[in-house]
């Protein structure tokens, strides 16, 4: 539900989205050329990609309705910098192949989500050298949990946001209902995150302190 | 539990879409999705809806394909048409215990919702119409950045190995006994699973890229599609982008 439909969002919000999702994306694309290794880093990126994009057609029961996968937080975490062309390439293709989402909101939806998942993988990154090199796992997971919920509870603000920012009148009960209809999904997002982060640092510790 | 993802399952189709080229087709369709989804009035939204079954009509996909893929929509459109006739104030149509609908609450949602459905329902003549693949390369023909293009591509190709491989996990688990539902313990295992998922990802993307530099991978794309422009597709390209242009000259030519 956070992939805002075409047709909803004024100009301004869809141009500034777009604005933002192209310089975002021409930053990573100078980040890692400067890095040099290009042609190593994109068939490994693509298909990490792949697999996140796998987990978010996942569905979810919750109560009467489901909800599927965001796990923006943990794309942060695992991708870094890398986070934001893999969650542009996860929208364009949501819009393309399952028409969830728009394809002239792939700029704002792209920001909605990218944002969120720069920050909590900033913030696990800070926060993380203890936990990763003495591996306490409850930790570990509760720091997972936390910066997963936060990537969602961003993105259900950014996403707020622009449909407040297109019309304050009368977009903003809307806007209310999407974030309270979220609360589950904030929930189900933390906890998941904190699970994987337990079982990615007993399995594969490189996968989440390396990048 | 996930599914393929089918767009181009009727890609192979013979229609006036399915011929035409695929990066005049993207840009004209896009530019036509821009047109309408900013459409500022109700009547021209439906003449732009009008349109768009038009151009899905022309492009001759099955009915109950391209309904499957409309629907989706309807899910984040319903709550425009629902909460706003009461939200947005204006003109009572009626009220009860203190609830006012008003006449521009229900157009502003209607609205949004004929645009939503339009753009939804263009996108699959524009994409539904040619193999992914080869809309991949009429993107990269596009002037796309290359590192983008490639990871479309790799994305693409991916997600089908690792639908197939969460569904053999998937079943592994329900057979040891595992059932779906909002509790702490299944959504501990579904990250157990998920995370599996990655481990297997990040070590099969290094085996890929490994026999990618076998074979000579250099980090720019080869591909054997040539594109070529004809007739047909000028005069389509410019009929689409001209039905885009004549949404907006219509209202001051006066005619509606």
């Amino acid at each position: 539900m956070v992939h805002i439909s075409d047709g909803i969002l004024s100009l301004p919000v869809l141009a500034a989205g777009w604005a933002i999702t192209i310089a975002l994306l021409a930053v990573a694309l100078w980040w890692s050329k400067k890095k040099g290794n290009l042609e190593e880093e994109i068939p490994k990126l693509s298909v990490m990609t792949a697999a996140f994009f796998v987990a978010s057609l996942i569905h979810i029961p919750v109560g009467p309705t489901s909800a599927h996968f965001i796990l923006n937080g943990l794309v942060g975490v695992i991708l870094g910098i890398f986070a934001f062309p893999a969650i542009f390439i996860g929208v364009v293709l949501q819009a393309v192949l399952f028409q969830h989402g728009g394809i002239t909101t792939i700029g704002i939806n792209t920001v909605n989500m990218g944002i969120p998942a720069l920050i909590a993988g900033g913030i696990f990154k800070a926060g993380c050298g203890g936990i990763l090199s003495n591996r306490n796992e409850i930790s570990a997971g509760i720091f997972g949990a936390l910066v997963g919920g936060l990537a969602v509870v961003l993105t259900v603000i950014f996403t707020a946001v622009a449909l407040i920012a297109t019309s304050k009148e009368a977009f903003f009960e809307i806007a209310i209902a999407l974030t309270i209809a979220h609360i589950p999904i904030i929930v189900i997002e933390a906890i998941v995150t904190g699970s994987i982060v337990v079982f990615l640092l007993k399995v594969k510790p490189e996968l989440i302190g390396s990048i | 539990m996930v599914n393929y993802p089918e767009i181009d399952r009727y890609s192979a189709l013979d229609s006036p879409m399915h011929r035409f080229d695929p990066r005049a087709k993207i840009i004209a369709f896009l530019i036509l999705i821009f047109a309408v989804v900013l459409l500022p009035d109700l009547k021209l939204a439906f003449i732009g809806f009008i349109g768009a079954v038009l151009f899905l009509i022309a492009s001759k996909l099955p009915l109950r394909f391209a309904l499957q893929h409309i629907k989706w929509v309807f899910l984040f459109v319903v709550p425009f048409i629902v909460i706003m006739p009461f939200t947005v104030d204006g003109t009572e149509i009626f009220s009860f215990y203190g609830l006012t609908m008003t006449y521009e609450g229900l157009e502003y949602g209607i609205l949004v919702a004929v645009r939503a459905i339009s753009a939804v329902i263009l996108v699959l003549p524009m994409i539904a119409t040619t193999r992914f693949d080869i809309t991949i390369k009429a993107l990269d023909r596009l002037k796309m950045p290359n590192m983008l293009v490639q990871m479309f591509m790799f994305t693409y190709r991916y997600i089908f190995v690792f639908v197939v491989e969460f569904q053999r996990t998937w079943r592994a688990m329900v057979a040891r006994g595992f059932k779906l539902k909002t509790s702490l313990y299944a959504l501990k295992t579904i990250g157990k699973a998920l995370g599996m998922l990655f481990v297997r990802s990040y070590e099969r993307g290094d085996r890929v890229y490994q026999a990618l530099r076998s074979r000579g991978y250099t980090g720019s794309p080869r591909t054997l599609v040539e594109f070529q422009m004809h007739a047909s597709d000028y005069i389509w390209a410019i009929l689409i982008i001209g039905f885009a242009v004549s949404l907006y000259v219509i209202p001051f030519a006066g005619v509606s």
